[in-house]
């Protein structure tokens, strides 16, 4: 098994303690940043969003081997930031005001990285002020926003519309997910996009990357 | 005075028949009602918190308002958390939330209040005052009796462990430390139990506890079966034991592969979550027919705001919602829910939605659940007149 190999299964079998090891072998051996990230960290994460879906795979996993997978991109962003690495795109993460649930949320942020996106996760109860200005300073082309009470939920609008008020909603995304909501609950407030789970957010995060670079 | 010779059934008669398997004059309609009693007054959750005797007139008159069959206390995690050392933020309008969770390193147990008397300390008092005058006031306005039941509330262990440690610590928890997850639940377990007591000692009538992180959303099914199943049913029959009050267990999220586990807690009720109605009762059914559970009746399972869970056996929309529906959706759904669960002959429907009502509810589809029950849910067939 090469060294590509045992990064990616030592991700998909949470194993935290050996991913940055490994990872700093491959990158001792002269393997490229890049090809480290797109050649095992992605597809590992990718793996395991799959075993998740599949129901093979429940949070404690996914937060396990989540930590694993940034446990190796810590030892690559040194090199990747060196080296000018290509950026897909830039994502501005936060549960909304009044919402302080963010497994959730810390999941989605460790999967996106890991699909080689830049993200800023800002955490829970994030105000539409706080949005705005960390859209504005990080130029995001995506903005994620979570929340999981029902009571929450509607945050979501009122972010969008702030959005719109200040002129910025047509130059960000919106994706929205949680475990309350719905397609249904997405279309209603607005949102470009909405994802049932981390997984689906990366597949969903690279979908609303590629129709803004249309 | 004037005696009136109408025998009609109470709501507490109606409740407490149907947690037994017994049927009375209809179903009764429990929409575990947090908000709809808030906004009916124009208030925020934090101002009845501050001033617990508003949460009483805003229960009772919402309940004179709605006509379902019960109240509730603060029923939130707060109070016993708090005391521990799990430190509490209070939104204006939304209920308390964990700003800075008590465990982060095993050191961090001998900081906490293990011991506590929820007579005196905290906040429990608060939830223990707003009991005893439900309580009072609903015993004064059935003029001597009391007409409506109090449910209150209880932490499963499990749950009380997420939060004093944080979610996402408790869930890596159970992967790298089992032993020191069995260790804080164990700690937990007498935390709460001696809240429930209390709870009843002060005049609740009925008890529910609920679990949102053994969800199949959340663990394995393994590790629900190995490690926090065996607390959760303790926990039930330890209230049993010492209340011996009616006990309902909401398995909040989807737990479709573990219903069979879930319905060996040994609850009286399962309040379901958005789970598919008729997979619940054949699985239900069949753990009371080997004999390995006791369930009497099953409280549920309109949408509110959930994701949709159904595994397609049932033709329910569980995505929609209490506050998204109209009224004829409710309805609609009312009627599947009443029939999926009373058309077996075993178990009693209580009609209500799949977790707490959310905010915002227009009245009117409160109105269309009781309407439904009254309409669809006579055992005598005859819709109430």
């Amino acid at each position: 098994m090469g060294v590509l190999d045992e990064i990616k299964e030592s991700i998909i079998a949470m194993k935290k303690t050996e991913s940055p090891g490994l990872t700093q072998k491959a990158l001792d051996e002269g393997l490229d940043a890049e090809e480290i990230l797109d050649k095992a960290l992605v597809p590992a994460m990718d793996t395991v969003g799959k075993q998740y879906e599949e129901g093979t795979k429940f949070i404690p996993e996914m937060l396990i081997a989540a930590k694993a997978m940034m446990g190796a991109l810590n030892i690559l962003k040194p090199k990747l930031t060196a080296s000018g690495g290509k950026s897909q795109g830039k994502v501005v993460l936060g549960t909304v005001e009044g919402d302080v649930h963010d497994i959730g949320l810390k999941l989605v942020g460790m999967m996106l990285e890991g699909a080689g996106l830049d993200v800023v996760v800002l955490g829970a109860d994030t105000s539409k002020e706080e949005f705005l200005e960390a859209i504005k300073e990080h130029n995001a082309n995506i903005l994620g926003m979570s929340a999981l009470l029902t009571t929450t939920m509607p945050e979501m609008k009122e972010v969008i519309d702030f959005l719109k008020e200040n002129g910025l909603r047509e130059k960000v995304k919106v994706m929205v997910g949680g475990a309350t909501l719905n397609q249904r609950f997405a279309d209603e407030y607005g949102a470009d996009g909405f994802a049932p789970d981390a997984a689906q957010a990366s597949v969903l995060a690279k979908r609303l990357l590629a129709e803004q670079s249309k | 005075m004037y005696e009136s010779k109408t025998t009609e059934i109470t709501p507490m008669e109606r409740m407490i028949a149907a947690l037994n398997g017994e049927k009375t004059d209809r179903v009764p309609v429990h929409v575990y009602p947090r908000w709809a009693p808030l906004e009916y007054l124009g208030l925020t959750f934090k101002e009845a918190w501050d001033d617990p005797d508003l949460w009483v007139k805003a229960q009772i008159l919402g309940q004179e308002r709605y006509q379902y069959d019960c109240v509730i206390d603060y029923d939130m995690m707060g109070p016993v958390e708090e005391f521990i050392g799990t430190k509490l933020k209070y939104p204006e309008n939304k209920v308390p939330m964990i700003e800075e969770p008590a465990i982060k390193t095993k050191e961090d147990i001998k900081k906490c209040n293990w011991k506590l008397d929820p007579r005196k300390d905290g906040n429990m008092p608060k939830v223990l005052y707003v009991i005893r005058r439900l309580k009072e006031e609903l015993i004064k306005r059935g003029r001597g009796k009391q007409h409506v039941p109090i449910m209150t509330w209880g932490s499963c262990p499990s749950r009380t462990c997420a939060c004093l440690t944080g979610f996402d610590r408790w869930f890596e928890l159970i992967i790298e430390d089992p032993d020191w997850a069995q260790e804080l639940m164990e700690l937990a377990f007498p935390t709460w139990f001696e809240m429930v007591k209390a709870e009843i000692e002060a005049g609740a009538d009925i008890v529910w506890v609920n679990d949102p992180v053994s969800a199949a959303d959340c663990i394995s099914r393994e590790h629900y079966e190995k490690l926090t199943q065996p607390m959760e049913r303790k926990f039930i029959e330890a209230i049993r034991r010492e209340t011996g009050v009616n006990i309902t267990m909401h398995p909040c999220g989807n737990w479709h592969d573990r219903m069979d586990l879930v319905a060996q807690n040994q609850a009286d009720c399962y309040f379901l979550g958005p789970m598919d109605i008729r997979l619940c009762v054949d699985k239900i059914t069949e753990q009371n027919k080997a004999g390995n559970a006791r369930c009497k009746a099953i409280n549920g399972n309109i949408g509110a705001a959930t994701p949709s869970t159904t595994d397609g056996r049932t033709a329910l929309p569980y995505a929609s919602t209490m506050n998204q529906s109209t009224a004829d959706e409710i309805e609609g759904e009312c009627k599947e829910v009443i029939k999926a669960i009373e058309e077996e002959g075993d178990l009693r429907c209580v009609l209500g939605p799949n977790c707490w009502a959310p905010a915002k509810v227009p009245p009117v589809n409160y109105d269309a659940v009781v309407y439904a029950a009254r309409k669809y849910g006579r055992y005598d067939g005859k819709p109430e007149a």
